[in-house]
Protein backbone atom coordinates (compact mmCIF):
# COMPACT_ATOMS: atom_id res chain seq x y z
CA UNK A 1 0.00 0.00 0.00
CA UNK A 2 1.39 3.37 -0.25
CA UNK A 3 2.40 5.74 2.33
CA UNK A 4 -0.52 7.33 3.91
CA UNK A 5 -1.47 10.84 2.76
CA UNK A 6 0.36 13.73 4.89
CA UNK A 7 -0.95 17.13 5.12
CA UNK A 8 2.39 18.44 6.90
CA UNK A 9 2.07 21.99 8.64
CA UNK A 10 -1.93 23.13 8.10
CA UNK A 11 -3.74 23.78 11.07
CA UNK A 12 -6.59 21.45 11.63
CA UNK A 13 -5.36 18.90 8.63
CA UNK A 14 -3.89 16.03 10.38
CA UNK A 15 -2.56 12.46 9.20
CA UNK A 16 -5.96 10.69 10.37
CA UNK A 17 -6.11 6.77 9.45
CA UNK A 18 -9.25 4.91 8.59
CA UNK A 19 -11.52 4.32 11.78
CA UNK A 20 -13.71 1.76 12.25
CA UNK A 21 -16.47 3.72 11.14
CA UNK A 22 -14.71 3.83 7.76
CA UNK A 23 -14.04 0.20 7.59
CA UNK A 24 -17.42 -0.68 8.20
CA UNK A 25 -18.73 1.28 5.62
CA UNK A 26 -16.06 -0.43 3.06
CA UNK A 27 -17.06 -3.95 4.13
CA UNK A 28 -20.77 -3.01 3.81
CA UNK A 29 -20.01 -1.14 0.33
CA UNK A 30 -17.84 -4.39 -0.56
CA UNK A 31 -21.04 -6.71 0.27
CA UNK A 32 -23.33 -4.20 -1.46
CA UNK A 33 -21.56 -4.74 -4.51
CA UNK A 34 -20.33 -8.07 -4.45
CA UNK A 35 -24.59 -8.92 -4.35
CA UNK A 36 -25.00 -6.31 -7.24
CA UNK A 37 -22.52 -8.10 -8.95
CA UNK A 38 -23.68 -11.43 -8.74
CA UNK A 39 -27.06 -10.23 -10.17
CA UNK A 40 -24.82 -9.54 -13.45
CA UNK A 41 -22.33 -12.04 -13.68
CA UNK A 42 -22.73 -12.02 -17.57
CA UNK A 43 -20.91 -9.06 -17.40
CA UNK A 44 -19.08 -9.10 -14.67
CA UNK A 45 -16.97 -12.46 -15.53
CA UNK A 46 -15.70 -10.68 -19.51
CA UNK A 47 -14.89 -7.42 -17.70
CA UNK A 48 -12.90 -9.32 -15.01
CA UNK A 49 -11.17 -11.20 -18.22
CA UNK A 50 -11.22 -8.22 -20.22
CA UNK A 51 -9.35 -6.73 -17.23
CA UNK A 52 -6.57 -9.60 -16.96
CA UNK A 53 -6.30 -9.64 -21.05
CA UNK A 54 -5.78 -5.47 -20.52
CA UNK A 55 -2.83 -6.19 -17.77
CA UNK A 56 -1.61 -8.88 -19.93
CA UNK A 57 -1.49 -6.96 -23.37
CA UNK A 58 -0.67 -3.56 -21.65
CA UNK A 59 3.61 -3.89 -21.92
CA UNK A 60 3.51 -5.09 -25.17
CA UNK A 61 1.39 -2.14 -25.70
CA UNK A 62 3.69 -0.02 -25.00
CA UNK A 63 6.26 -0.74 -25.92
CA UNK A 64 4.38 -0.74 -29.58
CA UNK A 65 4.03 2.69 -28.54
CA UNK A 66 7.34 3.89 -28.02
CA UNK A 67 8.57 2.51 -31.31
CA UNK A 68 5.98 4.94 -32.91
CA UNK A 69 3.23 3.16 -33.32
CA UNK A 70 -0.48 5.04 -32.58
CA UNK A 71 -2.11 3.57 -29.61
CA UNK A 72 -5.28 2.61 -32.01
CA UNK A 73 -2.77 0.59 -34.16
CA UNK A 74 -1.06 -0.99 -31.21
CA UNK A 75 -4.09 -1.79 -29.16
CA UNK A 76 -5.69 -3.26 -32.67
CA UNK A 77 -2.47 -5.24 -33.42
CA UNK A 78 -1.77 -6.71 -29.85
CA UNK A 79 -5.92 -7.75 -29.78
CA UNK A 80 -5.33 -9.33 -33.44
CA UNK A 81 -2.28 -11.25 -32.30
CA UNK A 82 -3.84 -12.68 -29.29
CA UNK A 83 -6.78 -13.71 -30.97
CA UNK A 84 -4.79 -14.96 -33.65
CA UNK A 85 -2.72 -17.07 -31.15
CA UNK A 86 -5.67 -18.47 -29.50
CA UNK A 87 -7.35 -19.29 -32.55
CA UNK A 88 -4.16 -20.97 -33.81
CA UNK A 89 -4.42 -22.95 -30.12
CA UNK A 90 -7.54 -23.96 -31.11
CA UNK A 91 -7.54 -25.20 -34.45
CA UNK A 92 -4.24 -27.09 -33.43
CA UNK A 93 -6.66 -28.40 -30.14
CA UNK A 94 -10.27 -29.59 -32.47
CA UNK A 95 -8.99 -32.85 -33.39
CA UNK A 96 -8.08 -33.89 -30.05
CA UNK A 97 -11.62 -32.04 -28.43
CA UNK A 98 -13.64 -33.48 -31.02
CA UNK A 99 -12.44 -36.90 -30.61
CA UNK A 100 -12.72 -36.57 -26.66
CA UNK A 101 -16.10 -34.58 -26.83
CA UNK A 102 -16.95 -38.37 -29.89
CA UNK A 103 -16.71 -40.41 -25.75
CA UNK A 104 -17.12 -37.55 -23.92
CA UNK A 105 -19.70 -39.10 -21.66
CA UNK A 106 -17.32 -42.73 -21.44
CA UNK A 107 -14.27 -40.67 -20.86
CA UNK A 108 -16.23 -38.91 -17.74
CA UNK A 109 -17.58 -42.21 -16.35
CA UNK A 110 -14.20 -43.54 -16.68
CA UNK A 111 -12.82 -40.93 -14.74
CA UNK A 112 -15.21 -40.96 -12.10
CA UNK A 113 -15.41 -44.39 -11.93
CA UNK A 114 -11.19 -44.88 -11.29
CA UNK A 115 -12.43 -41.80 -8.79
CA UNK A 116 -15.02 -44.07 -6.64
CA UNK A 117 -12.39 -47.24 -6.83
CA UNK A 118 -9.45 -45.06 -5.31
CA UNK A 119 -11.67 -44.33 -2.50
CA UNK A 120 -13.20 -47.36 -2.33
CA UNK A 121 -9.87 -49.13 -1.91
CA UNK A 122 -8.39 -46.49 0.34
CA UNK A 123 -11.33 -46.62 2.76
CA UNK A 124 -11.51 -50.31 2.99
CA UNK A 125 -7.34 -49.94 3.47
CA UNK A 126 -8.34 -47.55 6.60
CA UNK A 127 -11.29 -50.47 7.27
CA UNK A 128 -8.37 -53.16 7.59
CA UNK A 129 -6.18 -51.22 10.08
CA UNK A 130 -9.22 -49.66 12.02
CA UNK A 131 -11.89 -52.06 13.47
CA UNK A 132 -13.72 -48.95 14.27
CA UNK A 133 -14.41 -48.17 10.60
CA UNK A 134 -14.77 -52.31 9.69
CA UNK A 135 -17.52 -52.76 12.44
CA UNK A 136 -19.09 -48.97 11.22
CA UNK A 137 -18.96 -50.72 7.34
CA UNK A 138 -17.58 -46.86 6.11
CA UNK A 139 -16.33 -48.50 2.71
CA UNK A 140 -20.01 -49.78 1.59
CA UNK A 141 -21.85 -46.96 3.58
CA UNK A 142 -19.90 -44.67 1.31
CA UNK A 143 -20.00 -46.30 -1.54
CA UNK A 144 -23.88 -46.43 -1.06
CA UNK A 145 -24.48 -43.02 -0.84
CA UNK A 146 -22.46 -42.05 -4.10
CA UNK A 147 -24.57 -44.36 -6.16
CA UNK A 148 -27.55 -42.90 -4.55
CA UNK A 149 -26.85 -39.27 -5.14
CA UNK A 150 -24.23 -39.51 -8.45
CA UNK A 151 -27.03 -39.92 -10.80
CA UNK A 152 -26.22 -40.90 -14.43
CA UNK A 153 -22.95 -38.83 -16.14
CA UNK A 154 -25.29 -37.60 -18.41
CA UNK A 155 -27.27 -35.95 -15.77
CA UNK A 156 -24.06 -33.84 -14.79
CA UNK A 157 -23.18 -33.07 -18.19
CA UNK A 158 -26.24 -31.71 -19.68
CA UNK A 159 -25.77 -28.53 -17.20
CA UNK A 160 -22.22 -28.41 -17.55
CA UNK A 161 -22.85 -27.99 -21.38
CA UNK A 162 -25.50 -25.78 -21.00
CA UNK A 163 -24.04 -23.18 -18.92
CA UNK A 164 -20.61 -23.19 -21.54
CA UNK A 165 -23.13 -22.69 -24.40
CA UNK A 166 -25.10 -19.66 -22.32
CA UNK A 167 -21.90 -18.15 -21.43
CA UNK A 168 -19.98 -18.08 -24.46
CA UNK A 169 -21.57 -15.01 -26.30
CA UNK A 170 -20.72 -12.86 -22.69
CA UNK A 171 -17.06 -14.79 -22.63
CA UNK A 172 -16.91 -13.51 -26.81
CA UNK A 173 -16.93 -9.57 -24.66
CA UNK A 174 -14.17 -9.90 -22.94
CA UNK A 175 -11.56 -9.24 -26.05
CA UNK A 176 -13.95 -6.64 -27.12
CA UNK A 177 -13.83 -4.66 -23.80
CA UNK A 178 -10.02 -5.77 -23.55
CA UNK A 179 -9.57 -3.73 -26.83
CA UNK A 180 -11.16 -0.74 -25.28
CA UNK A 181 -9.41 -0.28 -22.48
CA UNK A 182 -6.23 -0.41 -24.11
CA UNK A 183 -6.91 2.14 -26.64
CA UNK A 184 -9.26 4.16 -24.36
CA UNK A 185 -7.83 3.52 -20.90
CA UNK A 186 -5.64 7.06 -20.17
CA UNK A 187 -8.36 9.25 -22.04
CA UNK A 188 -10.99 7.53 -19.04
CA UNK A 189 -8.69 8.77 -16.35
CA UNK A 190 -8.80 12.04 -17.59
CA UNK A 191 -12.23 12.21 -18.06
CA UNK A 192 -12.75 11.14 -14.41
CA UNK A 193 -9.94 14.13 -13.65
CA UNK A 194 -11.41 17.01 -15.95
CA UNK A 195 -15.06 16.16 -13.84
CA UNK A 196 -13.33 16.78 -10.88
CA UNK A 197 -13.16 20.47 -8.74
CA UNK A 198 -9.49 21.93 -9.48
CA UNK A 199 -9.75 22.07 -5.01
CA UNK A 200 -9.72 18.03 -5.07
CA UNK A 201 -8.20 17.40 -8.40
CA UNK A 202 -5.13 16.30 -6.74
CA UNK A 203 -6.64 14.21 -4.45
CA UNK A 204 -8.71 12.41 -6.79
CA UNK A 205 -5.93 12.05 -9.28
CA UNK A 206 -3.89 10.62 -6.69
CA UNK A 207 -6.89 7.80 -5.90
CA UNK A 208 -7.39 6.62 -9.60
CA UNK A 209 -3.77 6.17 -9.19
CA UNK A 210 -4.02 3.74 -6.46
CA UNK A 211 -6.81 2.29 -7.62
CA UNK A 212 -4.86 1.49 -11.29
CA UNK A 213 -2.06 0.48 -8.77
CA UNK A 214 -4.13 -1.99 -6.78
CA UNK A 215 -5.49 -3.42 -9.40
CA UNK A 216 -2.40 -3.40 -11.81
CA UNK A 217 -0.53 -5.01 -9.44
CA UNK A 218 -3.39 -7.42 -8.09
CA UNK A 219 -4.04 -8.81 -11.93
CA UNK A 220 -0.88 -8.78 -12.85
CA UNK A 221 -0.23 -10.71 -9.64
CA UNK A 222 -2.79 -13.26 -10.87
CA UNK A 223 -1.08 -13.84 -13.86
CA UNK A 224 2.66 -14.13 -12.26
CA UNK A 225 0.93 -16.57 -9.91
CA UNK A 226 -1.04 -18.56 -12.55
CA UNK A 227 2.26 -19.22 -14.29
CA UNK A 228 4.22 -20.15 -11.36
CA UNK A 229 1.43 -22.40 -10.40
CA UNK A 230 0.98 -23.75 -13.61
CA UNK A 231 5.24 -24.59 -13.84
CA UNK A 232 5.22 -25.77 -10.74
CA UNK A 233 2.39 -28.39 -10.81
CA UNK A 234 2.98 -29.32 -14.90
CA UNK A 235 7.04 -30.16 -13.53
CA UNK A 236 5.44 -32.14 -10.58
CA UNK A 237 3.11 -34.42 -13.06
CA UNK A 238 5.57 -35.04 -15.37
CA UNK A 239 7.85 -36.22 -12.45
CA UNK A 240 5.22 -38.64 -11.81
CA UNK A 241 4.52 -39.14 -15.20
CA UNK A 242 0.97 -38.50 -14.99
CA UNK A 243 -0.51 -37.80 -19.12
CA UNK A 244 -1.00 -33.82 -20.28
CA UNK A 245 1.25 -32.51 -16.98
CA UNK A 246 0.93 -28.47 -18.75
CA UNK A 247 -2.43 -28.80 -19.71
CA UNK A 248 -3.50 -30.39 -16.37
CA UNK A 249 -0.80 -27.92 -14.34
CA UNK A 250 -2.89 -24.94 -16.47
CA UNK A 251 -6.42 -25.72 -15.71
CA UNK A 252 -6.15 -26.11 -11.91
CA UNK A 253 -3.57 -23.12 -11.57
CA UNK A 254 -6.48 -21.38 -13.43
CA UNK A 255 -9.45 -23.11 -11.24
CA UNK A 256 -7.51 -21.62 -8.13
CA UNK A 257 -8.72 -18.27 -8.95
CA UNK A 258 -11.74 -19.25 -6.97
CA UNK A 259 -10.32 -19.36 -3.50
CA UNK A 260 -10.42 -22.47 -1.50
CA UNK A 261 -13.24 -24.40 -4.31
CA UNK A 262 -11.23 -23.56 -7.04
CA UNK A 263 -8.27 -25.56 -5.22
CA UNK A 264 -10.16 -28.10 -4.47
CA UNK A 265 -11.92 -29.41 -7.80
CA UNK A 266 -8.32 -28.47 -9.49
CA UNK A 267 -6.96 -30.62 -6.55
CA UNK A 268 -10.37 -33.67 -7.73
CA UNK A 269 -9.16 -33.91 -11.24
CA UNK A 270 -5.33 -34.18 -10.90
CA UNK A 271 -6.73 -37.66 -8.33
CA UNK A 272 -9.07 -38.27 -10.54
CA UNK A 273 -6.64 -38.55 -13.70
CA UNK A 274 -4.09 -40.32 -11.64
CA UNK A 275 -6.67 -42.54 -9.68
CA UNK A 276 -7.91 -43.43 -13.65
CA UNK A 277 -4.85 -43.74 -15.61
CA UNK A 278 -2.98 -45.97 -13.23
CA UNK A 279 -5.64 -48.04 -11.59
CA UNK A 280 -2.88 -51.16 -10.66
CA UNK A 281 -0.88 -48.14 -8.93
CA UNK A 282 -2.74 -46.22 -5.98
CA UNK A 283 0.30 -44.93 -4.50
CA UNK A 284 0.20 -42.90 -7.52
CA UNK A 285 -2.77 -40.52 -6.87
CA UNK A 286 -1.69 -40.45 -3.12
CA UNK A 287 1.81 -38.97 -4.65
CA UNK A 288 -0.61 -36.56 -6.64
CA UNK A 289 -2.40 -35.53 -3.20
CA UNK A 290 0.99 -35.38 -1.87
CA UNK A 291 2.04 -32.83 -4.61
CA UNK A 292 -1.03 -30.82 -4.61
CA UNK A 293 -0.83 -30.20 -1.14
CA UNK A 294 2.72 -29.00 -1.66
CA UNK A 295 2.15 -26.63 -4.67
CA UNK A 296 -1.00 -25.40 -2.02
CA UNK A 297 1.35 -24.75 0.81
CA UNK A 298 4.28 -23.09 -1.82
CA UNK A 299 1.26 -20.88 -3.40
CA UNK A 300 -0.03 -19.49 0.53
CA UNK A 301 3.29 -19.42 1.97
CA UNK A 302 5.68 -18.27 -1.00
CA UNK A 303 3.87 -17.64 -4.03
CA UNK A 304 1.40 -15.60 -2.93
CA UNK A 305 2.83 -13.23 -0.86
CA UNK A 306 4.98 -12.58 -3.84
CA UNK A 307 2.65 -11.97 -6.07
CA UNK A 308 -0.63 -11.05 -5.20
CA UNK A 309 -0.38 -10.33 -1.48
CA UNK A 310 1.77 -7.69 -1.78
CA UNK A 311 -0.67 -5.82 -4.07
CA UNK A 312 -3.47 -4.99 -1.42
CA UNK A 313 -1.14 -4.57 1.47
CA UNK A 314 -4.81 -6.51 3.36
CA UNK A 315 -4.24 -8.11 6.97
CA UNK A 316 -4.57 -11.76 6.59
CA UNK A 317 -7.05 -12.40 9.09
CA UNK A 318 -9.10 -9.88 7.19
CA UNK A 319 -7.56 -11.66 3.64
CA UNK A 320 -9.64 -15.19 5.19
CA UNK A 321 -12.70 -13.14 6.87
CA UNK A 322 -13.37 -11.45 3.85
CA UNK A 323 -13.27 -14.74 1.32
CA UNK A 324 -15.62 -16.28 3.68
CA UNK A 325 -17.89 -12.93 4.05
CA UNK A 326 -17.82 -13.08 0.12
CA UNK A 327 -18.32 -16.70 -0.25
CA UNK A 328 -21.71 -16.30 2.19
CA UNK A 329 -22.38 -13.08 0.47
CA UNK A 330 -21.89 -13.91 -3.18
CA UNK A 331 -21.03 -17.84 -3.56
CA UNK A 332 -18.33 -18.61 -5.94
CA UNK A 333 -18.97 -15.21 -7.49
CA UNK A 334 -17.79 -13.59 -4.43
CA UNK A 335 -15.60 -16.27 -3.36
CA UNK A 336 -13.59 -14.88 -7.11
CA UNK A 337 -14.72 -11.58 -6.64
CA UNK A 338 -14.21 -10.78 -2.96
CA UNK A 339 -10.31 -9.02 -3.00
CA UNK A 340 -10.30 -7.44 -5.80
CA UNK A 341 -13.45 -5.63 -5.34
CA UNK A 342 -12.01 -4.93 -1.44
CA UNK A 343 -9.22 -3.34 -2.81
CA UNK A 344 -10.51 -1.18 -4.88
CA UNK A 345 -13.04 -0.02 -2.49
CA UNK A 346 -10.80 0.38 0.49
CA UNK A 347 -8.94 2.52 -1.58
CA UNK A 348 -12.03 4.45 -2.72
CA UNK A 349 -12.95 4.82 0.82
CA UNK A 350 -9.99 5.69 2.60
CA UNK A 351 -9.74 8.52 0.30
CA UNK A 352 -12.88 9.95 -0.16
CA UNK A 353 -12.77 9.91 4.10
CA UNK A 354 -9.62 12.29 3.72
CA UNK A 355 -10.90 14.47 1.08
CA UNK A 356 -14.37 15.10 2.60
CA UNK A 357 -13.07 15.47 6.23
CA UNK A 358 -10.27 18.07 5.18
CA UNK A 359 -11.74 21.87 5.84
CA UNK A 360 -8.75 23.14 3.99
CA UNK A 361 -9.88 21.75 0.29
CA UNK A 362 -13.65 22.39 1.23
CA UNK A 363 -13.00 25.95 1.47
CA UNK A 364 -10.73 26.12 -1.51
CA UNK A 365 -13.55 24.91 -3.24
CA UNK A 366 -16.05 27.22 -1.97
CA UNK A 367 -13.25 30.03 -3.24
CA UNK A 368 -13.22 28.60 -6.60
CA UNK A 369 -16.80 28.40 -7.21
CA UNK A 370 -16.87 32.26 -5.65
CA UNK A 371 -14.54 33.50 -8.13
CA UNK A 372 -16.35 31.30 -11.08
CA UNK A 373 -19.44 32.79 -10.74
CA UNK A 374 -17.56 36.26 -10.21
CA UNK A 375 -16.57 35.48 -13.27
CA UNK A 376 -19.78 34.45 -14.74
CA UNK A 377 -21.46 37.87 -13.88
CA UNK A 378 -18.45 40.31 -14.46
CA UNK A 379 -19.75 41.66 -17.45
CA UNK A 380 -23.44 41.53 -16.93
CA UNK B 1 3.46 -0.85 -48.11
CA UNK B 2 2.10 0.90 -45.09
CA UNK B 3 4.61 1.78 -42.31
CA UNK B 4 2.88 1.28 -39.13
CA UNK B 5 5.92 2.91 -37.58
CA UNK B 6 6.70 5.84 -38.97
CA UNK B 7 6.40 8.62 -36.91
CA UNK B 8 3.22 10.68 -38.05
CA UNK B 9 3.08 14.71 -38.09
CA UNK B 10 3.61 15.90 -34.55
CA UNK B 11 0.05 17.62 -33.58
CA UNK B 12 0.09 21.17 -32.43
CA UNK B 13 -0.43 20.10 -28.86
CA UNK B 14 2.66 17.55 -28.95
CA UNK B 15 4.30 21.13 -30.54
CA UNK B 16 3.01 23.07 -27.99
CA UNK B 17 4.67 20.38 -25.45
CA UNK B 18 8.09 20.58 -27.29
CA UNK B 19 7.92 23.80 -26.69
CA UNK B 20 8.28 23.62 -22.85
CA UNK B 21 11.55 23.32 -21.10
CA UNK B 22 10.93 19.65 -19.23
CA UNK B 23 10.02 18.02 -22.74
CA UNK B 24 12.42 20.29 -24.93
CA UNK B 25 14.81 17.12 -25.38
CA UNK B 26 11.70 14.32 -26.16
CA UNK B 27 11.25 13.23 -29.64
CA UNK B 28 7.89 13.28 -31.00
CA UNK B 29 7.28 9.19 -30.15
CA UNK B 30 8.82 10.04 -26.44
CA UNK B 31 6.17 13.31 -26.30
CA UNK B 32 3.53 11.17 -27.78
CA UNK B 33 4.11 8.92 -24.41
CA UNK B 34 4.32 11.65 -22.49
CA UNK B 35 1.42 13.24 -23.38
CA UNK B 36 -0.80 10.16 -22.66
CA UNK B 37 -0.27 11.18 -18.88
CA UNK B 38 -0.53 15.01 -18.74
CA UNK B 39 -3.88 16.62 -17.91
CA UNK B 40 -4.59 19.93 -18.13
CA UNK B 41 -6.45 22.52 -15.75
CA UNK B 42 -8.23 25.95 -16.24
CA UNK B 43 -7.56 28.25 -13.04
CA UNK B 44 -8.90 31.52 -12.92
CA UNK B 45 -7.08 34.48 -11.46
CA UNK B 46 -7.05 34.34 -7.49
CA UNK B 47 -7.41 30.88 -7.60
CA UNK B 48 -5.23 28.40 -5.24
CA UNK B 49 -3.74 25.47 -7.01
CA UNK B 50 -1.96 24.34 -4.34
CA UNK B 51 -1.34 25.10 -0.58
CA UNK B 52 1.81 25.48 1.24
CA UNK B 53 2.04 22.18 3.56
CA UNK B 54 -0.28 19.78 1.04
CA UNK B 55 1.73 16.87 0.34
CA UNK B 56 3.32 17.10 -2.85
CA UNK B 57 1.75 14.80 -5.80
CA UNK B 58 2.70 16.51 -9.19
CA UNK B 59 4.68 18.92 -11.41
CA UNK B 60 2.67 21.86 -12.67
CA UNK B 61 4.10 23.25 -16.04
CA UNK B 62 2.48 26.53 -16.88
CA UNK B 63 1.23 26.27 -20.86
CA UNK B 64 -0.79 30.19 -20.56
CA UNK B 65 -1.05 32.71 -18.05
CA UNK B 66 0.81 33.60 -14.99
CA UNK B 67 1.18 32.15 -11.64
CA UNK B 68 2.11 33.49 -8.29
CA UNK B 69 4.31 31.46 -5.81
CA UNK B 70 3.98 32.87 -2.18
CA UNK B 71 3.87 31.67 1.98
CA UNK B 72 0.65 33.85 3.37
CA UNK B 73 0.57 31.51 5.98
CA UNK B 74 3.52 32.09 7.51
CA UNK B 75 2.84 35.96 7.61
CA UNK B 76 5.09 36.43 4.77
CA UNK B 77 2.86 37.95 1.92
CA UNK B 78 5.99 38.51 -0.23
CA UNK B 79 5.83 37.05 -3.69
CA UNK B 80 8.55 34.22 -4.11
CA UNK B 81 8.29 34.19 -8.20
CA UNK B 82 5.62 35.21 -10.51
CA UNK B 83 5.56 32.29 -13.01
CA UNK B 84 4.87 33.03 -17.09
CA UNK B 85 4.25 30.41 -19.73
CA UNK B 86 6.36 27.49 -20.13
CA UNK B 87 7.75 27.43 -17.02
CA UNK B 88 6.76 24.98 -14.23
CA UNK B 89 6.63 24.70 -10.40
CA UNK B 90 6.12 22.35 -7.42
CA UNK B 91 9.01 20.22 -9.41
CA UNK B 92 10.61 18.66 -6.05
CA UNK B 93 6.80 16.44 -6.05
CA UNK B 94 8.18 14.79 -8.91
CA UNK B 95 11.18 13.38 -6.75
CA UNK B 96 9.02 12.92 -2.98
CA UNK B 97 6.36 13.09 -1.64
CA UNK B 98 7.31 15.87 0.90
CA UNK B 99 5.31 18.97 2.12
CA UNK B 100 4.86 22.09 -0.66
CA UNK B 101 7.19 24.91 0.85
CA UNK B 102 4.75 27.54 -0.56
CA UNK B 103 1.45 28.39 -1.87
CA UNK B 104 1.07 28.47 -5.88
CA UNK B 105 -2.04 30.83 -6.80
CA UNK B 106 -3.09 31.47 -9.88
CA UNK B 107 -1.87 35.08 -10.41
CA UNK B 108 -3.90 35.40 -14.08
CA UNK B 109 -6.34 33.08 -15.80
CA UNK B 110 -3.92 30.48 -16.67
CA UNK B 111 -4.13 27.21 -17.94
CA UNK B 112 -1.84 24.47 -16.28
CA UNK B 113 -0.35 21.22 -17.46
CA UNK B 114 -0.04 18.63 -14.81
CA UNK B 115 2.06 15.73 -14.75
CA UNK B 116 1.56 13.33 -11.39
CA UNK B 117 4.13 11.52 -9.58
CA UNK B 118 2.89 8.01 -9.77
CA UNK B 119 3.05 8.48 -13.90
CA UNK B 120 6.72 10.19 -13.76
CA UNK B 121 7.24 6.91 -11.38
CA UNK B 122 5.60 4.31 -13.67
CA UNK B 123 7.62 5.94 -17.07
CA UNK B 124 10.71 5.59 -15.03
CA UNK B 125 9.82 1.68 -14.54
CA UNK B 126 8.89 1.93 -18.52
CA UNK B 127 10.85 4.44 -20.38
CA UNK B 128 13.61 4.87 -18.58
CA UNK B 129 15.07 6.89 -21.12
CA UNK B 130 12.02 9.30 -21.53
CA UNK B 131 12.62 9.46 -17.66
CA UNK B 132 16.11 10.52 -17.40
CA UNK B 133 15.34 13.20 -20.24
CA UNK B 134 12.73 15.03 -17.95
CA UNK B 135 14.93 14.22 -15.16
CA UNK B 136 18.51 15.83 -16.48
CA UNK B 137 16.14 18.80 -17.32
CA UNK B 138 14.70 19.21 -14.21
CA UNK B 139 18.64 18.59 -12.45
CA UNK B 140 19.09 21.40 -15.11
CA UNK B 141 16.41 24.04 -13.69
CA UNK B 142 17.40 22.67 -9.59
CA UNK B 143 20.82 23.87 -10.09
CA UNK B 144 20.22 27.00 -12.16
CA UNK B 145 18.23 27.78 -9.14
CA UNK B 146 21.18 26.83 -6.30
CA UNK B 147 23.37 29.08 -8.37
CA UNK B 148 20.70 31.79 -8.43
CA UNK B 149 20.35 31.47 -4.60
CA UNK B 150 24.07 31.40 -3.97
CA UNK B 151 24.81 34.01 -5.80
CA UNK B 152 21.64 36.02 -4.21
CA UNK B 153 23.35 35.06 -0.46
CA UNK B 154 26.99 35.80 -1.57
CA UNK B 155 25.58 39.52 -2.93
CA UNK B 156 23.75 39.65 0.80
CA UNK B 157 26.99 39.03 2.40
CA UNK B 158 28.84 41.61 0.06
CA UNK B 159 26.08 44.49 1.42
CA UNK B 160 26.86 43.18 5.25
Amino acid sequence: MSAPIKLAGVPGRGNRGSGPVVWAAIIAATCLLLVLFQKVLWFVVPFLLALILYYFLYPPVKVLIYRGMSREAAASLAILLFLGLVTAVGISLTPWVAGQLADGQDVVSRYMQGGLQLLDRSLRKLEAHWTTLANARLADTVAARLAQSAGGVADHLEPILIGIMAWTPSLLLAPFLAFFFLRDGHRFQRFLGAAVPNAFFEKTLYLLHRIDRTSRAYFQGLINLTVLDTVTLAAGLWLLGLPGPLALGLICAVLAWVPYVGSILGGLLVVLVAATDFPDAPHMAYWAIALFVMVRLLDDFVYMPLTIGKSLALHPLVTVLMIFVGGAVAGVAGLMLVLPVLGVVMVIGETIGVIVTDPRLRARHRHAQALRRKYASSDL
Amino acid sequence: MVNLFRPGKPSPRLERLRNLSLFVNLTPAELRIVDGLLHERDYLEGEVIFDEGDEGQAIYIVASGEVLICRPRQGDARRLAQLGAGTFFGELALLDDSPRSAQARAASACQLIVFFRDDFVGLLDTHARIASKILRELARHLGARMRAMAQAAGADQQLL
